[in-house]
């Protein structure tokens, strides 16, 4: 129960933020109605998040399929913010990323570029001093929010290059280019060959 | 000359005859269906809310789905899942008490939810549906008010879609002694008083605590859901017990 009450904590805070910030809306306009799950393997729970267009829902013990699923322990989340360790956590099975991966990315982008004034908030209710300290422990949060964001956009161009190998990495594009120069400086060599044979 | 049991029904603690079961309860909820959200809240110290979501997220609910909210009174599920399946799906409030749906259809336009709820009066033991009509049904605090439960439940499980689910969710049996007897002094002196003070209606308040004790445990209703059809039948308690969650699906 205690996890159920959590969670709907959790989603009353959202919904406060999406009254304040109403840019949320168009950030998460494409995502809206798709499912965001995140299973925490240690804690045995799965959370899964989705935007109706009004409010966010947020729902524990999430069991059904969803639209973008992430898999780890939580300490594994955490190291999330290093990007270059992301296709090792996943081929050593900490780590599991299924569907569509923009939709993670649309929300951590949508919350990152958030620029919350909580001073302004709270002061509305603590008065300004205590306003102003817990602002700055949320700008601090906001620096690791930003980072988990740039972690995901990462993730996308990791996981092509390496497990898909549907985009090429900048160094194999380097290259690529070298050799096409080679190429070119090549065929541009014999056509003076030929050109000076013809002639002759 | 002794009636024979088949003929009459429980209400609350009473024995009644079947056909006056429904007008009674009936009378219960026109009697409370204006103050019923705000007693809900204070009966339950705002705890249903967590009850019901928990049926929300059990109920995979997503855009494009047809649900019916059965016996959905003043709305609290509709209005979750109206925002869930979006215009392309569509909510079906059904309660037997026009006045419930009355102040239910007055709650949800008032929160601008409208153009994908539909609001039909109707008994549960008959649904006017054809076979295989639902994706989902919920039916949450209702089932221990219907005098026929397993017509019910036939009936549910005829118009769900196959691979479509059943969520009720419903007063149960608590296993916890000290629990059991607290939650019973609550109920059976707390509770009338209250509805008398708030509502000014004891009658109604006894009754929901007496309709609860007689509602069958956890083990019975799963046994009920596998006698109409339903499979995988499965079901988790709240509060210690003191609310049950059975789902179960037609294939
Ligand atoms: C306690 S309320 C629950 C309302 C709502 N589902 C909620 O959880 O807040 C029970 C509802 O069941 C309805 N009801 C009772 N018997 C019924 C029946 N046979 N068919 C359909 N609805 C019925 C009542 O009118 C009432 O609105």
């Amino acid at each position: 129960m205690i996890e159920v009450i959590a969670c709907a904590a959790l989603e009353a805070a959202l919904n406060r933020l999406l009254s304040l910030e109403p840019q949320l809306d168009a950030e998460l306009h494409t995502s809206k109605h798709k499912v965001l799950c995140v299973e925490l393997r240690d804690w045995q729970q799965s959370i899964a998040l989705t935007y109706t267009g009004k409010q966010f829902m947020l729902f524990n013990q999430y069991t059904d399929p969803a639209d973008c699923k992430i898999s780890a322990n939580v300490d594994t989340l955490m190291q999330l913010s290093n990007p270059s360790i992301l296709t090792h956590l996943i081929r050593q099975d900490k780590l599991d990323l299924d569907g569509d991966l923009q939709l993670a990315q649309s929300y951590s982008n949508a919350f990152s570029n958030l620029d919350i004034n909580w001073a302004e908030h709270l002061s509305r209710y603590l008065g300004d001093a205590p306003a102003q300290q817990i602002a700055n422990c949320f700008q601090n949060a906001k620096v690791h929010r930003v980072s988990v964001s740039k972690t995901l956009q990462n993730t996308l161009s990791q996981l092509c290059q390496d497990e898909l190998k549907v985009t090429i990495h900048p160094l194999e594009l380097e290259q690529f280019k070298m050799h096409t120069r080679h190429v070119k400086n090549h065929t541009a060599q014999l056509e003076q060959r030929i050109h000076s044979l013809l002639n002759r | 000359m002794k009636e024979s049991p088949q003929d009459t029904a429980d209400f609350g603690y009473k024995t009644v005859d079947r056909e006056e079961k429904a007008s009674m309860v009936a009378d219960v909820f026109h009697s409370v269906a204006a103050k019923y959200d705000i007693m809900n809240d204070l009966m339950s110290f705002g705890i249903h809310r967590l009850w019901k979501r928990q049926a929300i997220a059990c109920s995979g609910v997503r855009k494009g789905h047809k649900v019916l909210d059965l016996a959905g009174g003043t709305g609290d599920l509709t209005a979750k899942f109206s925002q869930l399946v979006t215009d392309s799906g569509q909510v079906i409030l059904g309660d037997i008490n026009d006045s419930m749906l009355k102040v239910g259809r007055e709650k949800l336009r008032d929160l601008g939810l409208v153009g994908n709820i539909e609001y039909v009066q109707m008994n549960a033991e008959a649904l006017p549906f054809p076979d295989n009509s639902f994706d989902v049904i919920t039916i949450a605090f209702g089932l221990r008010n219907v005098t026929d439960k397993n017509a019910a439940l036939r009936s549910m499980y005829r118009v769900l879609k196959p691979g479509g689910r059943l969520l009720v969710l419903e007063f149960s049996k608590t296993d916890n002694e000290a629990l059991s007897k607290l939650y019973d002094f609550y109920s059976f002196n707390l509770l009338p008083s209250m509805g008398k003070v708030i509502a000014n209606d004891s009658e109604s308040y006894r009754y929901l605590a007496e309709s609860i004790r007689m509602h069958p445990d956890q083990e019975t209703l799963k046994g009920m859901m596998d006698e109409a059809g339903f499979e995988q039948t499965t079901y988790q308690n709240m509060t210690g017990g003191i609310v049950a969650l059975h789902r179960g699906f037609k294939y």
